[in-house]
């Protein structure tokens, strides 16, 4: 699904330049599930915006589904980001002006689905997390783990092929953070694939492959049966 | 989709409610202003259009040089319309009028006279020319008989309340009697000549008389479809060779060719009638004019308010990046395209203008009535002009784009993987676009101050300079014409009264009268026996002998008329400039200047006849005209005027006085209303579109600052709160409040100061210009400049600093916490 190859990327500011990815490639099958673990500053958010097309590598190739992203328009990449990926953020980055609801309906507005649809879609995303009683409230009305929740249902609400995670853990107990880890593990199970970033091992285990970073190069990979969890 | 641009547009302008407020606000007092001068300047364009043939209508004009005499005249000799219609092929109709100033007007059998300012003298075939729209009588015959009058219905309605006005009679001055042939509608306020009554010339002597010198008569003409008005023009030439040039030589003993020899000029052209509102300020134009620089003065005046209220607009949007970062970001990671999101905010601005415009119609509405005091016009909201409301529509299109676009392109173009970490792009913070947008608001509004304060200067300046004359506690009785030969004994039963300190008859007044009601006469003079080569049109006023003393003129050679010297009927006293023009040297006294005798008959045949005066003083050259004009050559003959009474008073008791002289009125005039003015009100009014001026840069000035204000108050506030933190880290590291006050404040007044130093620039080439327009002006001067500068900083000041106040004595943990 996913082939990165001699993946650079560097980060200029006036005096400086610091290179977040070193010649990595990195090969990601149609439903897997991918932890990306590492120290900070080790390029792993670079590289998962890269593979989310919301970040442009410096050099090297990226192939998504067969198709050249690495150079693509922003039109093209906007394209893609809209129908075939969702994201979940450490910071839920929900819109505080937008209820429950309507966050989850934006990525369906902008792929233009009839009103109809979108409704049936955006229940059915709600119902899943289980959230549905809170659809017309505001984020900031919510605990961290139900924002979560909601920011879950916005990124597969439009059934996304690949599903990246930055962290998504991060702001949440361990409580939340399980429940959050076993709706991502149930999701991959019905077909979806998922990148994640963490810092944290017992959610790392999650996920059936880990590969360590370390100065944007991989330095190990570790495979895991299914968790029994 | 639209939906959900409107759901957020609208939660985020409750959410953040003081910016939406100050945002609608800047935009709806900039729109207002706007629209108020936009309504102005519709009508100032609108002049004359009405007429059905207003492209084909002509009025001319003289442009005459003449010894001393110099300019341009609306008037025209009473022969040339006829002239012009048999001569010239192109020339469909011709029309005169003849102003003669106000008119004491009765219907026959009242007893009460009414005072008419609007009454004029015209051809019948006006109503070929110009539009009337007829309520009684006949267009094709009205005014063609003698004695005949046309009155506009408003007139109907006083003098004939409650009936119909036609074939009945009005008696003028208590001695004329007219018949109403005709009702017409009243004529609209934007036309150059309005009037209430048209009287017929068809008998006026004046009308008939076949003089080419002398100008007194307004000529309009209807040139045929498709004439070319300069091939009319061309034309006067030979006119003018053909008609005057006989008398010219039979009047002054000069050929044509050697009158304009000798540098003299007389030209005749054509004034587009819809361009005479605008454009055309000659002598003796039938009412004073628009003036399209005003026009000009007051476009850029409204361009600037507005633009001064987008840039705020557009700063704050800008400002306000920082809450709606994360937003975009999020909406990018969803796969939201860049138009998507340009589009988005662009609803937004739509929204806040249209809210704007909604408020600004109502502001529009209520300061109507002030404007119209101010701008001296009638002017209403049009509710029910689709066009209108079409331009209402298409202003909130182009305004919420002009203010829309830049924030919409710099917001969209956040980077989501920059904002979605906290990190904000860097011109969200400092910006040099919107200090550059800072300076601009500021340099508007300080060039606005500093055209106030200048226009307010000059008018001080007139008010405070020596006129050659006293202006105060002098009252002006006028129409006392009517009394006749009880005129000296009225004249003589009011210096009779205790609080009058001396009485003077005569129509001229040293100051121009807004509707003419004041006389002004030249005629052409010259030192005995050098006719030539010294000619000088001199104005020349006919007073009596309390004149001098009743206005506190000065004598500065020889002496002021006396009973004692018979032979003063015979004298003159000449201003100085008259004696200079004259060149009748340091001693002027017993020099003679000769002029034609009144009434000479050009079908006589030899040289006319010609009066001799012997100058008897010299009076101080005193202001008689605006300042914007140089003081002309005068002289002030013993002669039988009775126009006006002017009393000197004494201080004390004003209405008691008034009240006294009112009923010595009574007594003599019976039935003819008591009409007063104060000479220095008369003067202030000679200065009306001046003061009006200074006026509305004041009002503006105040708005545009406002305005300005309100965006750097926000502005700074914005700034405190996205150095927040860096004022915390400051605070813990030991800075006082005023160290984080002053570096607050520190960048704005950077800006001002440039900003100031733009507006000098702007409003001093400005000012120079219009000052140049006053022969008699303040010196420029520093003072404007410096003051606007000290104010517009003491403001800028005021606002930010009641932000950085706040900024400053936050508590510093709660600020080093957040992130």
């Amino acid at each position: 699904m996913i082939r990165l190859q001699d993946l650079v990327k560097h980060y200029r500011t006036e005096e400086i330049e610091t290179t977040a990815l070193n010649h990595l490639s990195l090969e990601v099958r149609e439903g897997e599930f991918l932890s990306i673990m590492g120290p900070s500053g080790c390029g792993k958010s670079t590289l998962l915006n890269i593979i989310g097309m919301i970040d442009t590598p410096s050099s090297g190739s990226y192939y998504f589904l067969s198709q050249e992203i690495a150079k693509a328009s922003e039109r093209v990449r906007a394209g893609l980001r809209k129908s075939t990926l969702g994201f979940i953020f450490q910071s839920f980055n929900l819109i505080d002006e937008l209820t429950v609801y309507e966050n989850v309906e934006l990525p369906l507005i902008y792929t233009r689905m009839r009103a109809a649809e979108r409704k049936q879609r955006v229940e059915a995303a709600l119902e899943q997390m289980n959230m549905t009683h809170r659809r017309n409230h505001y984020p900031q009305q919510l605990s961290g783990g139900q924002q979560q929740r909601v920011a879950v249902a916005r990124a597969v609400v439009h059934s996304p092929k690949l599903l990246l995670a930055d962290e998504p853990t991060g702001n949440l107990d361990t409580a939340n953070g399980d429940e959050v880890m076993r709706l991502l593990a149930s999701l991959n199970e019905q077909g979806t694939t998922i990148i994640m970033v963490t810092h944290s091992l017992r959610c790392a285990e999650y996920g059936r492959r880990v590969i360590h970073l370390l100065d944007g190069k991989i330095i190990s990979e570790n495979h895991f049966s299914p968790n029994p969890a | 989709m639209l939906r959900n641009y409107f759901v957020t547009a609208l939660r985020n302008l409750l959410k953040q409610r003081m910016y939406t407020l100050i945002n609608i606000g800047g935009l709806a007092v900039g729109i207002a202003c706007c629209l108020l001068i936009a309504l102005f300047i519709a009508d100032e364009l609108s002049y004359d259009r009405y007429h059905e043939r207003a492209d084909r209508i002509y009025r001319v004009a003289a442009s005459i040089k003449f010894g001393e005499m110099d300019g341009n005249l609306a008037v025209t000799p009473a022969p040339m319309g006829p002239a012009m219609l048999q001569d010239f092929p192109e020339v469909e109709a011709s029309a005169r009028f003849r102003t003669r100033g106000s008119h004491l007007i009765k219907a026959e059998g009242a007893e009460q006279n009414l005072k008419e300012e609007d009454v004029i003298f015209a051809d019948q075939q006006i109503f070929e020319i110009f539009s009337f729209r007829f309520l009684e009588g006949d267009m094709g015959s009205a005014l063609r008989e003698p004695n005949t009058a046309v009155i506009s219905r408003s007139a109907a309605e006083r003098h004939f309340p409650g009936q119909s006005a036609l074939g009945k009679v009005l008696i003028l001055s208590n001695r004329y009697s007219y018949r109403v042939t005709g009702v017409f509608e009243d004529m609209p306020a934007s036309s150059h000549i309005r009037m209430d009554f048209f009287l017929s010339m068809t008998s006026d002597e004046e009308a008939l008389n076949p003089i080419w010198l002398s100008f007194n008569f307004y000529t309009y003409v209807l040139l045929k479809p498709g004439t070319d008005p300069r091939a009319v023009e061309a034309k006067f030439g030979q006119m003018i060779d053909t008609y005057a040039g006989p008398q010219l030589q039979q009047f002054m003993g000069v050929s044509m060719t050697d009158f304009l020899g000798s540098g003299n000029r007389l030209n005749l052209y054509l004034q587009p009638l819809t361009d005479i509102h605008l454009y055309s300020d000659l002598m003796a134009e039938l009412a004073p004019n628009g003036s399209i620089q005003y026009v000009y003065i007051f476009s850029v005046v409204a361009l600037f308010i507005l633009l001064i209220a987008c840039v705020n607009f557009m700063n704050l949007s800008t400002a306000r990046s920082a809450n709606r970062a994360k937003e975009v970001g999020v909406r990018k990671v969803l796969g939201a395209m860049r138009g998507q999101l340009i589009r988005q905010f662009l609803v937004e601005t739509l929204l806040l203008t249209a809210a704007g415009f909604m408020v600004a119609l109502a502001l529009a509405e209520l300061f109507l009535p002030v404007f119209n005091n101010l701008s001296g016009k009638s002017i209403r909201l049009p509710w029910h002009e689709p066009v209108f409301w079409a331009s209402i529509g298409g202003g909130i299109l182009l305004i919420g784009c002009l203010a829309g676009l830049y924030p919409a392109f710099f917001l969209s173009a956040f980077q989501p993987v920059q904002v979605l970490k906290g990190r904000l792009a860097s011109g969200a913070r400092s910006g040099r676009l919107r200090s550059a947008l800072v300076v601009f608001q500021f340099s508007a509004s300080i060039a606005l101050i500093v055209c106030t304060l200048m226009v307010n200067r000059q008018l001080n300046f007139i008010r405070s300079k020596e006129l050659g004359f006293n202006r105060e506690q002098v009252l002006i009785l006028q129409d006392t014409y009517l009394l006749r030969d009880r005129f000296e004994a009225f004249k003589e039963a009011l210096a009779g009264l205790p609080q009058v300190s001396s009485v003077s008859g005569s129509s001229f007044i040293p100051v121009r009268g807004t509707n003419l009601e004041y006389e002004s006469n030249n005629n052409a003079f010259w030192p005995e026996g050098q006719k030539v080569d010294k000619t000088v049109i001199l104005n020349n006023w006919s007073v009596d002998h309390a004149y001098v003393r009743t206005l506190g003129m000065q004598i500065v050679l020889g002496r002021d008329f006396s009973l004692e010297f018979p032979t003063d009927s015979q004298g003159v006293i000449l201003n100085q400039t008259a004696v200079e023009s004259f060149g009748l040297g340091p001693d002027p006294l017993g020099k003679r200047i000769n002029t034609f005798a009144f009434g000479a008959d050009p079908s006589l045949p030899g040289p006319p006849p010609e009066n001799s005066y012997t100058v008897i003083g010299v009076v101080k050259d005193f202001h008689y005209e605006s300042m914007r004009e140089r003081i002309a050559p005068l002289g002030l003959f013993l002669n039988r005027s009775t126009g006006c009474i002017m009393l000197r008073l004494q201080a004390q008791d004003l209405p008691g006085t008034i009240g006294e002289v009112e009923a010595r009125w009574r007594e003599f005039a019976a039935g003819v209303p008591f009409t007063y003015r104060f000479l220095d009100d008369e003067f202030d009014r000679m200065y009306q579109n001046e003061q009006r001026l200074g006026q509305i840069f004041l009002s503006f000035a105040v708005l545009a600052i406002l305005v300005a204000c309100l965006g750097l108050f926000a502005l700074a506030s914005f700034m405190a709160q996205q150095r927040t933190k860096e004022i915390g880290i400051r605070k813990v590291l030991g800075a006082s409040v005023t160290d984080i006050i002053a570096l607050l404040s520190r960048n704005f007044l950077g800006l001002v100061g440039i900003a100031m130093v733009l507006a000098f620039i702007l409003s001093g080439v400005l000012m120079n210009r219009w000052l140049m327009e006053f022969m008699y002006r303040a010196p420029m001067g520093a003072g404007p400049f410096v003051l606007a500068g000290v104010l517009a900083v003491a403001i800028a000041m005021a606002t930010v600093s009641f932000q950085a106040v706040r900024a400053a004595t936050a508590d510093p943990v709660q600020a080093i916490k957040e992130e």
